[in-house]
């Protein structure tokens, strides 16, 4: 398939499946599977919901499990909050992390075989996908929900079970689900969207340290193995270099910032089997892979872990999402290219292929496509009031949650502060345009990057700059954060950047 | 030019049937499958951890359960989850001055039945924890205490 092709086919057969868990959505009150009783989701969450889950975003503006009176023993649901069936957990949830993790995969290659040499096409989007499903996904997911299992994830479809004595007599609801099954591809998918609220905060979600080294591990196993497959794909294994180092340059980059302020202990909205530090790490690995699961409240953790956790999803390639991640940074390594040859004077190459004007508007609109989709809608939610209908403020505090939803939605990374308070029509409709165009656009436009590579003459001599070097490797890292900081900063200042300084006179 | 409206026609077919298909695969099978594996290896983690106490279920050790009389061990109410089940070792020190006064249980004792049920200390970045519901079950059933008889 050419690039339009390839594109055209994931698209549509995207939109089908979302389709499908728009209706699942829509109707799991009259569907099987469905112990609780919950309705089916209003037409603008189940819209926002579909997107949210098909573009690997997996923003999530509903509780799964419902919302509890009386926590802990959550002696019964509150009535009016939408929560999913066990139906719409597997075949809407489950089914489109399944869907849009191996999507990733596959347009990331697609665009990578654009830079083989004598490559014919960009490959059969049938093809990839069925592979890197049934010989990929599937198979790691199983031994990774086997073994979720064993560390006491539940998995069953019983319904909820009902404690009549505890041990001081009251009752008490337990919530369990077919929560195993999901946790496996929503963190080796880097999708991150919880079967509960509190996402993997939840004991069943994540029982213990181990389960939670576990899930860490497996966010960012795909990711990173995605580089060296770039290097193996095209032939040149020392080209995986400069995306590998630069991305977990700026990852160590992140670390650094979230651990300076001061040694995170246990607090409100940190979870004890966790502890501060694994909860500070998990929040900097999750937004570097743009997966957005939690293991503890955003708002229990110093704005400069806020910070990093946008540093992760404004540049998406530390090492990014799925299959996206290596895209970004391709995007960035051709950006780079040009602004050095331009700087030394030599002609713009990478990998002996002659970088052209039309590849360089290719990656600058890509590379704005984000800032456009992020900026606009934060301004928007203040200016038509939505911001302040669901009781967000205008101070740091505030600005940080808003700004945060739509970096989060343009980034499909997931994580937020806002959760199921921002079920309005507002933010389910604004969110899910900005999370299909974050999605889409940029993955159009580098699979036209990588279109157009094809059949292009490559150069023989060693005339461009080489790009295997670690000081290419610096100089990426440095236009990187030039390019990114320049274009959200002002934003980030009056967020998370003047909250540690408030927090700081203040004493957070 | 690619003639898009074509090119969506020729592939409405495949692209129904595969999105079918990865439907029953990842949304059907693929937990189905999981679900029979996990009843048939882990019944009790896949059941969600449910702890027998003298022949009755009492509750799950992974998820909190309220405790309010001064004799037992509090679970914590500001956690991201609202159910974590541990309370740090430091926290649960400093509930054993009103436990011991309430129950008439020796501080040492007390002491050493958090040290046992003591976790998590290996993990060095990690912070000594104990499972509040474990260390109430400790007490009504080692302690021996007439504080403790109606919960036996």
């Amino acid at each position: 398939m050419g690039w339009k092709e390839y594109f055209l086919t994931a698209l549509i057969v995207n939109i089908f499946q979302m389709a499908i868990a728009f209706v699942i959505f829509s109707f799991q009150g009259v569907l099987p599977l469905n112990p609780q009783g919950f309705p089916g989701l209003s037409w603008d969450l189940a819209f926002m919901q579909a997107i949210s889950f098909g573009t690997n975003t997996n923003l999530q503006h509903y509780n799964g499990e419902g919302i509890c009176k009386q926590l802990p023993n959550c002696t019964s649901l509150t009535p009016g909050f939408p929560g999913l069936s066990y139906l719409s957990q597997m075949m809407a949830v489950q089914f489109l992390q399944f869907t849009s993790a191996t999507t990733g995969i596959c347009v990331a290659v697609a665009m990578i075989r654009g830079f083989i040499t004598h490559s014919k096409d960009l490959g059969n989007f049938y093809v990839d996908f069925t592979r890197s499903l049934t010989r990929i996904l599937l198979p790691l997911c199983f031994l990774a929900s086997m073994v979720f299992v064993g560390l006491g994830v539940p998995q069953t479809l019983t319904g909820y079970q009902s404690i009549t004595h505890t041990v001081e007599g009251a009752t008490q609801t337990i919530l369990v689900g077919p929560v195993a099954s999901l946790v496996g591809i929503m963190q080796l998918g880097t999708n991150g969207g919880g079967y509960f609220g509190a996402n993997s905060a939840y004991p069943f979600q994540n029982p213990s340290p181990a389960s939670d080294i576990f899930q860490i591990f497996l966010m960012l196993l795909i990711p990173t193995s995605l580089c060296f497959v770039f290097g193996q794909l095209i032939g040149k294994k020392r080209e995986t270099r400069p995306i590998l180092w630069s991305a977990y340059a700026l990852f160590a980059l992140d670390l650094l910032i979230a651990f300076t302020p001061n040694f995170p202990v246990v607090g409100p909205g940190i979870e004890v089997r966790f502890g501060g530090f694994f909860s500070v790490f998990w929040t900097v690995v999750t937004t570097a892979v743009t997966t957005g699961s939690l293991n503890a409240s955003l708002s229990g953790l110093n704005p400069l872990v806020i910070l990093t956790a946008f540093n992760g999803m404004l540049i998406q390639a530390t090492p990014g999402g799925k299959g996206v991640g290596v895209m970004y940074m391709v995007m960035f390594i051709v950006l780079t290219v040009f602004i050095v040859g331009l700087m030394s004077g030599r002609t713009p190459e990478y990998l002996g292929l002659k970088i052209t004007v039309r590849d360089v508007k290719l990656v600058m609109i890509a590379f704005l496509v984000h800032p456009v989709i992020v900026l606009i809608p934060t301004v928007l939610a203040y200016s038509t009031g939505a911001a302040s209908a669901i009781g967000v403020g205008t101070n740091s505090v505030g600005f940080t949650k808003i700004f945060y939803e739509f970096t989060s939605a343009a980034a499909n990374n997931g994580s937020d502060f806002l959760g199921a308070t921002a079920n309005t029509p507002f933010f389910n409709i604004s969110t899910a345009i900005v999370m299909f165009l974050g999605r889409f656009t940029p993955i159009g436009l580098l699979l036209a990057l990588g279109g157009s590579m094809i059949n292009r003459k490559r150069l023989t001599t060693e005339a461009g700059v080489r790009t295997d070097s670690p000081l290419f490797a610096l100089i990426l890292v440095g236009s990187i954060l030039v390019l990114v900081l320049l274009t959200f900063f002002p934003f980030l200042a009056l967020g998370p950047i003047l909250g540690f300084f408030q927090g700081r006179v203040n004493g957070f | 030019m690619l003639n898009i409206k074509g090119e969506l026609r020729q592939n409405y077919g495949p692209a129904i049937r595969l999105a079918v298909i990865s439907l029953v695969l990842c949304g059907l099978v693929f937990p189905l499958v999981i679900t029979g594996f996990a009843q048939l290896i882990f019944p009790s983690q896949a059941n969600g951890s449910l702890v027998q106490f003298h022949g009755k279920t009492v509750g799950s050790s992974l998820i909190a359960q309220n405790f309010s009389l001064p004799i037992f061990f509090h679970p914590r109410n500001d956690s991201a989850s609202g159910v974590d089940p541990d309370i740090t070792v430091q926290d649960a020190y400093s509930q054993i001055p009103r436990i011991a006064s309430a129950a008439g249980i020796s501080a040492d004792r007390l002491q050493q039945i958090v040290i046992q049920n003591e976790e998590g200390a290996f993990w060095i970045f990690g912070t000594p924890y104990a499972n509040v519901l474990r260390l109430n079950l400790a007490l009504i059933d080692q302690t021996g205490n007439a504080a403790y008889k109606d919960f036996q």
